[in-house]
């Protein structure tokens, strides 16, 4: 079996026989130098079922981001030839538990099952995605039964399809974290004891009783614990308005002080309703003498205020997670170069510049106590809560929950029929996931193509998937992942580290000839991991 | 001196019709009288003199305090529906006669607070357009010639836009906030007062009384204040009625876009902006304040109806 992936001009391409599998010739993906600012130095097809990656520094969250469903594979003849056109954008092949059957533009996408798939295979024939961009809309198609699933719910409706003994409301433990932001360059800001003052004086279990719907929980730390390490250390203070006061006398504000509380009116899943919780916030905050004026800003505007740390007041601003890994939620935030809020606390950022090198998490617990502790003590924010949202499906739906992280899988649902209809938002972009970033697309694409590893059902764990595993050497500067054997694509070809390459290749080598793509953009691979051979600029 | 100044061909002949001619009555309560004689001015002066009542009484009527956030000191829940105990709401529970809002505040106290709010913006706006507009106008319609055209064309370039849009494109530059959307409204309501000044200056000035005193010797800015204007006011006075609840609308809806009163200002506008999507979930949240604008507005309809009857001679003979 001979397969020579084409890696464009700048790159090596070498083939390297091994002992194992005679016939076999691995590929592979080799930058110049690690100058071109991206994580990945090499990635080797060693021998048929094993991949080499090699980090341009350590990478402890190298798992979880080889997780994500833009990295799925395809195989390497597809992506050598459909791949440098864009036919790949409609014609995904995948290991999957579906395979694409027809794309009805405009009205519905219909998946059939992978009678060859090497899991568990789905319990029903078909799988249409449909779609509607109104809330309503879609509840309307639930009720009436022409759908069996619904990927949205209002947290308004909540109660309604509770209620509802046709229906079954399905929470979605997404792991997010709204904070009430201070920029610690300004004053009173730049005394601690202000923030540790407001940290005690804002109720927050009165907030999320109040104003999130049921499942969402009042934040023990800034990172939720479904992430690894996330609550590790002491939990937030309780909520102490006498204390809050006493405090803000000590810092030489015993009248409290006149502030505003910026924030954008967009709905996110951690803050459903802005406008409504900055009110809260503001007669929270007049409880303990600060007298705050709400003021809401035009979106851009804001997230650009907010992050150069320009806004001289209280902020509201939250964080959904990419991939479930510490360092996507503490380094982001309170890492070195963070101006968001202020200048950097250096108990923090030291600490997890530390931490972001060690890949066990278990040896990571004591760095993140030590971060987590830091941020308790520091205040440069207040966590308030992580938002549960929720979706609908009809009661007779088996399994039909969702899993902290990744898109759904639907293979794993069974509604007790031939056919199981789900409707999203909107229609897919296109069904090649490395260039796409909006969730209907992503969708979709988890029902065809699979990626090294995957996300667990039920927690923020890694677990295998076309790996059975990938292992770091002592640094994490190198990954070692073992293939899944006797795996088949869709179109009949056996699945290989080749194709793993190719993928990878495919999505990060600009100089690829399979670096096509919808818009060319490939933002996962480059936010995540960086794009080599990007021409000079 | 005065009820000359005033007599005016058409009040003069009102005058002689009511058979008072030794005794003039002043205009104004001739006006009201035909006023109230119609159903839609007593109508308007019932709604209007009801909400100047309201918003005036606001702190005896209102329950509550307006920003009252009631979370742990009633047993309420966010967006409750109205409880009346009258209507057979349980009497264990506290009443709420037009429920609670997504803040856990009472509505009903909420809403009458607004009046004062909605009521101060309908007539600041009108009288800041009213200044500008009528001195203006007055001018373009007296002096005629360049001036003319200088201030009408400007005030066409301002008709040009969609008043709504302009208004919103002026908050946008100076910022959200009560007094920028104030602002924003006068200046395109301005056009209208300028517009009709204009045209009744033109039709009183070219009278005889205008021309004896300017025989007489009076000076070009004394006629047009003391003599034309005065006498070319009907027709504005009309229109800063209906351009109260014109002024009251628009607030309302620059505030339902964010762009007027900021939270947690109990602004009727505001109310329904901030609880458009509970339109279905809690009804009572977009009744009430829409149910409160409508009132209002046509109150002020009604009555700048009213005027335009009780003003027009034509119609009183």
């Amino acid at each position: 079996m001979k397969r020579l992936v084409f890696l464009g001009a700048a790159l090596a391409v070498s083939t390297m026989s091994t002992g194992a599998a005679l016939s076999f010739e691995g590929s592979s993906l080799v930058a110049p130098d690690c100058n071109y600012g991206g994580k990945i130095s090499a990635i080797r097809a060693t021998d048929e079922h094993t991949v080499t990656f090699t980090m341009c520094a350590a990478d402890p969250a190298f798992e979880a981001k080889a997780a994500f469903v833009s990295f799925g594979i395809q195989p390497s003849e597809h992506l050598a030839t459909v791949g440098t056109t864009k036919d790949i954008l409609t014609n995904p092949i995948g290991t999957g538990p579906f395979k694409l059957d027809a794309w009805n533009r405009g009205d519905s996408i219909i998946l059939k099952r992978n009678d060859g798939y090497w899991g568990n295979k789905s319990p029903y024939e078909t799988l249409v995605f449909r779609w509607s961009t109104s809330g309503a809309g879609q509840l309307n198609e639930l009720r009436s039964g022409t759908v069996d699933q619904i990927s949205t719910l209002s947290p308004d409706d909540f109660d309604a399809v509770k209620n509802d003994p046709d229906l079954q409301f399905l929470p979605q433990s997404g792991p997010n974290t709204l904070y009430l932001g201070m920029t610690n360059t300004f004053e009173p800001f730049n005394n601690v004891k202000v923030r540790q003052a407001i940290a005690m004086g804002i109720d927050r279990q009165r907030i999320v009783d109040n104003y999130f719907p049921d499942g969402s929980e009042v934040a023990s730390h800034f990172t939720p614990c479904t992430i690894p390490n996330g609550c590790a250390g002491e939990a937030w203070y309780g909520f102490d308005p006498v204390a809050a006061k006493a405090l803000l006398a000590e810092a030489g504000f015993p009248e409290g002080f006149k502030t505003k509380i910026y924030y954008r009116d967009v709905f996110r899943t951690y803050l459903p309703e802005p406008s409504t919780m900055a009110v809260e916030i503001q007669s929270q905050l007049k409880a303990i003498g600060i007298d705050a004026e709400v003021s809401p800003m035009e979106s851009g505007e804001f997230i650009g205020q907010a992050s150069a740390g320009n806004l001289d007041g209280f902020y509201l601003l939250g964080w959904g997670a990419d991939y479930p890994h510490i360092t996507n939620f503490l380094d982001y935030h309170f890492g070195k170069d963070t101006k968001q809020f202020g200048a950097s606390i250096p108990e923090i950022h030291e600490a997890l510049t530390k931490g972001s090198s060690i890949a066990n998490v278990d040896e990571a617990k004591p760095v993140y106590e030590q971060a987590n502790n830091a941020i308790r003590e520091f205040v440069p924010m207040v966590p308030i809560s992580h938002a549960a949202a929720g979706s609908a499906a009809r009661s007779y739906v088996k399994n039909a929950n969702y899993r902290p992280f990744g898109a759904k899988q639907f293979s794993t649902v069974d509604p007790g029929k031939d056919t199981m209809i789900v409707m999203q938002n909107a229609e897919p972009i296109s069904l090649y996931c490395g260039d796409e970033s909006d969730g209907e697309s992503t969708l979709v694409c988890t029902q065809i193509t699979e990626t090294l590893l995957d996300y667990a059902q039920d927690s923020g764990e890694v677990v295998g998937g076309l790996a059975t595993g990938c292992e770091a050497n002592a640094d994490a500067t190198e990954w070692t992942c073992h293939l899944r054997e006797g795996v088949k694509f869709t179109d009949g070809s056996a699945f290989d580290a080749n194709d793993v390459v190719a993928s990878y290749a495919a999505g990060i080598d600009v100089s690829n000839p399979s670096h096509v793509g919808n818009t060319g953009a490939f933002d996962y691979f480059s936010s995540l991991w960086g794009l080599m051979n990007a021409p000079a600029q | 001196m005065t009820s000359l100044n005033i007599a005016s061909a058409q009040a003069a002949a009102n005058v002689m019709e009511d058979g008072l001619l030794g005794d003039p009555v002043p205009l104004w309560k001739q006006t009201l009288k035909r006023l109230l004689r119609k159903r839609s001015g007593q109508v308007g002066m019932f709604l209007i003199g009801f909400m100047v009542l309201v918003a005036i009484f606001a702190p005896l009527i209102a329950p509550y305090d307006p920003n009252q956030v009631l979370i742990g000191i009633e047993d309420v829940k966010r967006r409750d529906p109205p409880c009346v105990h009258m209507l057979g709401c349980d009497v264990s529970r506290p009443q709420h006669i037009m429920g609670i809002d997504g803040n856990s505040r009472d509505v009903f106290s909420r809403l009458v607070y607004g009046a004062q709010i909605s009521l101060m913006i309908g007539v600041v706006t009108v009288t800041i357009a009213l200044i500008v507009g009528v001195f203006l106008g007055a001018i373009a319609g007296y002096f005629g010639g360049w001036t003319d055209n200088l201030i009408m064309r400007c005030m066409d370039v301002i008709l040009g836009f969609p008043a709504l849009l302009l208004a919103i494109a002026i908050v946008a530059v100076l910022g959200p906030g009560i007094v920028n959307a104030l602002l924003a409204i006068s200046v395109v309501s301005v056009p209208g007062y300028a517009r009709v000044t204009r045209a009744s200056v033109l039709s009183v000035k070219s009278q005889d009384f205008v021309a004896a005193s300017r025989v007489l010797g009076g000076s070009k800015w004394r006629i047009l204040f003391t003599r034309v204007l005065p006498n070319a006011l009907t027709p504005i006075v009309v229109l800063a009625t209906m351009g109260v609840a014109g002024g009251i609308l628009e607030a309302a809806g620059l505030s339902f876009l964010g762009l007027g009163a900021q939270p947690p200002t109990p602004e009727w506008g505001t109310m329904l902006g901030t609880e458009k999507d509970q339109m279905f979930s809690s009804p009572h949240l977009v009744f009430f304040p829409g149910i409160a604008i409508v009132i209002t507005v046509l109150g002020f309809n009604l009555l700048g109806d009213g005027l335009r009857d009780a003003l027009d001679p034509r119609l009183n003979s």
